[in-house]
């Protein structure tokens, strides 16, 4: 069992989610990055969902970061959301980094898939 | 703060899954010292920011040790996180798997009521932090991150907010 999951959901089609779950530091993003890199070869819009993440740190923003910048040279929507009840150990490093507008983060998934898929010109947009 | 909690020395290899075992120390020494939750998390992000460095800039190719020290008294907590590597300069090494953003002593600085760093070329480094149980605001007001993410991926302290790459 892996009590730091990273998975990816592709059931809304043209957009895939990134489901990240419990803490992730300098150990995980090694892993989280592989996942990302997956996610952006898939061609479409991109969702990293942070709801179920109780911890991230700036290793995890290097590589959200990365990974936006990419998308967006790809043509490809990125959208990070965090859910209703943010844990402090992800709300409070978005909020001091500035971080919210430019990732950019909204809270629910299926807004985030909204927006991931209409930012890019992708096959969905 | 009437509770108590022993000094803690954790001395463990200076590597990525260490990490997370200095944060759950840090939360039981937190849970014994009954620390506010609020407070506790940005304890956590600071240590993890300061461990990283260690894992990631202190010890080129070769292994190493990271210590961490936690220091109770009545009123605060006093962390200290040190290495016997090569200095405190941070490197941007594109070989390694995870590029540094160059984030971490921004947030330790923002997160702590106090930090110093301590050091010289060969003589290894400690980030000395210390957090305050009850605050008076947040210590983040008084020291905020500068700056935004660059063009290049890595963190621009000089770059302006109102106008985030893209």
């Amino acid at each position: 069992m892996d009590a730091n999951p990273i998975v990816l959901d592709d059931a809304a089609g043209d957009v895939v989610v990134v489901v990240v779950e419990g803490e992730h530091d300098i150990y995980t993003a090694p892993t989280l990055r592989e996942r990302l890199d997956e996610a952006i070869r898939r061609g479409g819009g991109i969702v990293v969902d942070l709801t179920g993440a109780t911890f991230v740190d700036s290793s995890v923003l290097g590589a959200l970061l990365d990974a936006r910048r990419r998308a967006l040279e790809a043509d490809q929507g990125f959208v990070v959301c965090v859910g209703e009840t943010v844990e402090p150990g992800v709300q409070r490093i978005l909020d001091i980094t500035g971080l919210v507008p430019v990732l950019p983060v909204v809270s629910g998934r299926a807004a985030a898939i909204d927006v991931a898929r209409t930012d890019g010109n992708g096959p969905g947009g | 703060m009437n509770a108590t909690a022993p000094d803690v020395r954790l001395t463990m290899p200076a590597r990525p899954e260490g990490v997370a075992v200095v944060r759950q120390a840090l939360a039981g020494m937190a849970d014994a010292l009954d620390v506010d939750a609020t407070v506790l998390a940005d304890m956590k992000m600071a240590v993890s920011e300061a461990c990283t460095n260690v894992v990631v800039h202190a010890y080129e190719d070769s292994d190493g040790v990271l210590e961490v020290d936690m220091l109770a008294d009545e009123n605060a907590l006093t962390i200290r996180v040190r290495d016997h590597g090569s200095g405190i300069q941070p490197r941007a090494d594109r070989s390694r798997d995870v590029p540094a953003l160059g984030l971490g002593l921004p947030l330790i600085a923002a997160l702590s009521d106090s930090f110093e760093l301590h050091g010289s070329s060969g003589q290894g480094t400690e980030v000395r932090m210390t957090f305050s149980f009850a605050r008076d605001g947040d210590p983040v007001e008084e020291n905020p991150v500068p700056g935004t993410v660059g063009d290049d991926g890595r963190w621009d302290p000089d770059a302006s907010r109102e106008t985030p790459a893209s």
